[in-house]
């Protein structure tokens, strides 16, 4: 069974992760987390002090634990750029002290660091807007330059393909073709996937209400720094990682939404892409870094994820993850594990840490945080 | 002119827009500046809203325009609701009512709610939508402050058969410190009637040491109308200019609202994340008839609906419903 601590700020509860009822357990794992949620209140999204949060809450958890493996995701910069008018000294000056935090956490705590970037962001160019199409297009979880379209008239499909910002149209055997051998669910993705051009977005259903300032570049090529190696390729981390925890302390950190451009320390390019599909910062990304394996189609960008809300109650507190994502690294090791986040629900999935702590924010809107106990 | 919408009352001409900035004078008619424009159209559920009495476990569509008449201190949509709608223009949805039904089916909705800012500041392009979401059989709803006149309040009511209203306090004083207004009386006129005619729901932010004191004022204020309207007070989340304040505490708040529960059938607690007073209780029996889910600020499902209908399981006591359960949407979690 997994566990969820909520922490509402002077209010705690212990949630069943699965069916989200409420539960007792006064286990001192239990009683320690609570402890370090409740240390560690979350000063929100856009807050500057939401990367320090992730550096002193891993800190301390790892002052509890002593694990083998620990994961960290600094995501402030990332949604701070994407959804907040920023100069470009303001800009500078985030990423300056995002690169401070991780310093400060790799010193102080002395783990071998594996510092991933999830890709730069560019300023957004242009919508396209296809709310009046026949069909239905859809963007799910914030991804910009992917959207699904569902029951296109031939009406629909010779209008994308006119449209100057779409760089592809993409029908689903295209796109699964590039992944062989991931045998995903063909139901669940969409007939077609739209891509659009460098710097330009969708507007369709599921669009956020906040408009965008930026968005991510998704190019082919992520930076990676760590001692242990160059792993070439997105799918190779993970291998990196587990050739060494056994006589390593690793930690891996990844920086949200910072690409080679603005990466602050040695790095070489690592592969995001698969032909021309190109990771976005997202679930699929976090997936494939921490299972070694593209996931592309485990929640593939414009599927119908409202269709799912109703037909799976499971996993209440964990976003539109409906269940715990197999073969993750910290699921896999059989160490002890630790994950902290500013990625709201999505820490306690993607990485699979025996432990995690992750803020509790929906739409940018500060609820509080939440702990994970994977037994 | 005049305008007639709200209690602002403001004077408009072609150039010179009111609070709100939504309406203008063309032809010595007053319009929207901006008709069928939208912010949104977006896919949620009925409780998220929150409407906890009202189609329960339904996936509805919500929309909403630019604009507000209000300015509250705490806005949790500002920047959607007070920035001026003519520097938003860049973003709007340019959708007929048509294709914003059209669009509602599309998503398999049961029903389209005006949640984002306030519906009085676009009442014509609402009333426009009613016409074509009636004959596809979507129920309308919306979320309004109720600082509208009193036609504007009867256009609220032919408009929308269900309408959650927010009361954020009780005394002039409040509202004219925070909430930018200068009076409350509008407000409660505006509920009085609209809960003799539609199904009405309120919700009030606690703004603790702030307006914990009009707690009781407010549930007996309600329970002078109808004891079984639902009452969400919700727990501030701090936003806009009180972004820097300090979280209510939850049992403070929660001790504070005993008096409601004893005034009024169905007091709720919520806008945070694990909140456990978000069920409802038969006002018969006390046994717990409909169980959700709050995951804070707009998040809030169904987990389990208990009744037969509208009614207990228990004693067969009539729960206030708006609606029935929607079962294509609602599937029991397994326990």
């Amino acid at each position: 069974m997994s566990l969820a601590i909520i922490d509402a700020r002077e209010y705690q509860r212990l949630f069943d992760l699965r069916t989200g009822a409420q539960v007792e357990d006064d286990s001192p794992e239990i009683l320690m987390v609570r402890g370090v949620l409740a240390r560690h209140p979350y000063p929100g999204d856009i807050d500057e002090a939401g990367n320090r949060w992730v550096s002193d809450t891993a800190l301390d958890l790892i002052e509890q634990v002593q694990p083998r493996l620990a994961c960290l995701c600094y995501a402030h910069q990332y949604i701070a750029c994407r959804y907040t008018p920023l100069s470009e000294s303001r800009r500078r000056a985030m990423i300056e002290g995002v690169f401070q935090e991780v310093e400060r956490f790799v010193r102080t705590c002395g783990y071998t660091p594996v510092i991933v970037g999830t890709g730069g962001l560019t300023p957004l160019a242009g919508e396209i807007d296809l709310s009046r199409l026949d069909g239905l297009a859809i963007s799910s979880h914030w991804s910009a330059r992917y959207a699904g379209l569902h029951r296109p008239t031939s009406g629909d499909l010779d209008f994308v393909r006119g449209l100057e910002h779409i760089e592809r149209v993409a029908d689903r055997e295209e796109w699964v073709g590039l992944f062989p051998g991931t045998a995903p669910d063909l139901g669940r993705i969409p007939e077609y996937l739209l891509v659009a051009r460098k710097g330009w977005t969708f507007r369709t259903t599921g669009t956020p209400l906040r408009r965008a300032h930026m968005i991510p570049s998704a190019g082919p090529a992520i930076p990676v720094a760590t001692p242990l190696g160059s792993p070439e390729d997105i799918t190779k981390i993970r291998g990196l990682i587990e050739k060494n925890l056994a006589d390593t302390r690793i930690a891996l950190i990844i920086i949200e939404g910072i690409g080679a451009g603005d990466f602050r320390m040695p790095h070489h390019a690592c592969g995001n892409h698969v032909g021309w599909y190109c990771y976005e910062p997202g679930e699929a990304q976090y997936l494939t870094i921490t299972t070694g394996t593209h996931q592309v189609f485990a929640y593939p960008a414009g599927y119908r994820f409202h269709d799912e809300n109703d037909t799976n109650p499971d996993y209440p507190y964990s976003g539109f993850f409906k269940s715990v994502p197999k073969h993750t690294l910290g699921r896999d090791f059989q160490g002890t594990s630790v994950a902290v986040g500013n990625r709201s629900m999505l820490t306690h999935m993607v990485f699979g840490a025996g432990i995690s702590v992750e803020c509790f924010a929906r739409n940018l809107y500060n609820q509080g945080t939440m702990g994970v106990i994977h037994r | 002119m005049r305008c007639s919408y709200c209690e602002w009352r403001c004077e408009i001409d072609g150039s010179t827009f009111g609070v709100c900035r939504m309406y203008h004078v063309v032809h010595g008619e007053i319009r929207e500046r901006f008709p069928n424009r939208w912010s949104t159209y977006a896919m949620s559920r009925m409780e998220s809203l929150p409407f906890y009495h009202v189609y329960p476990g339904s996936r509805v569509m919500t929309i909403g325009t630019f604009g507000c008449n209000f300015s509250c201190r705490y806005c949790s949509n500002g920047f959607i609701a007070l920035r001026d709608p003519a520097e938003q223009r860049a973003g709007m949805y340019e959708l007929t009512p048509e294709e914003l039904v059209r669009m509602a089916l599309k998503l398999e909705c049961h029903a389209i709610v005006f949640n984002v800012n306030e519906p009085a500041v676009s009442l014509p392009s609402l009333r426009e939508l009613k016409v074509h979401a009636d004959k596809a059989g979507l129920a309308l709803g919306c979320l309004t402050n109720a600082y509208t006149t009193v036609e504007a309040t009867h256009m609220l009511a032919e408009i929308f058969s269900f309408i959650n209203i927010g009361l954020k306090g009780f005394t002039k004083e409040f509202h004219k410190k925070y909430i930018g207004v200068t009076d409350v009386e509008p407000i409660l006129r505006n509920i009085r009637a609209l809960a003799a005619v539609r199904h009405v729901e309120v919700t009030t932010p606690i703004v603790q040491d702030v307006n914990e004191a009009d707690i009781p004022l407010i549930a007996d204020f309600l329970a002078g109308i109808d004891r079984e309207i639902p009452w969400h007070a919700f727990r501030l989340l701090p936003e806009h200019e009180m972004k820097d304040s300090a979280y209510p505490n939850i049992e403070a708040v929660n001790q504070a609202l005993d008096h409601a529960r004893s005034r009024l059938d169905y007091v709720y607690f919520h806008n945070f994340v694990g909140s456990e007073w978000v069920n409802s209780a038969c006002p018969g029996c006390g046994r717990v008839v409909i169980e959700r889910i709050s995951l804070g600020c707009g998040g809030d499902r169904l987990d389990s609906f208990h009744c037969i209908g509208n009614r207990c399981p228990g004693c067969g006591y009539a729960i206030r419903m708006h609606g029935a359960l929607v079962e294509r949407f609602h599937k029991e979690a397994p326990r």
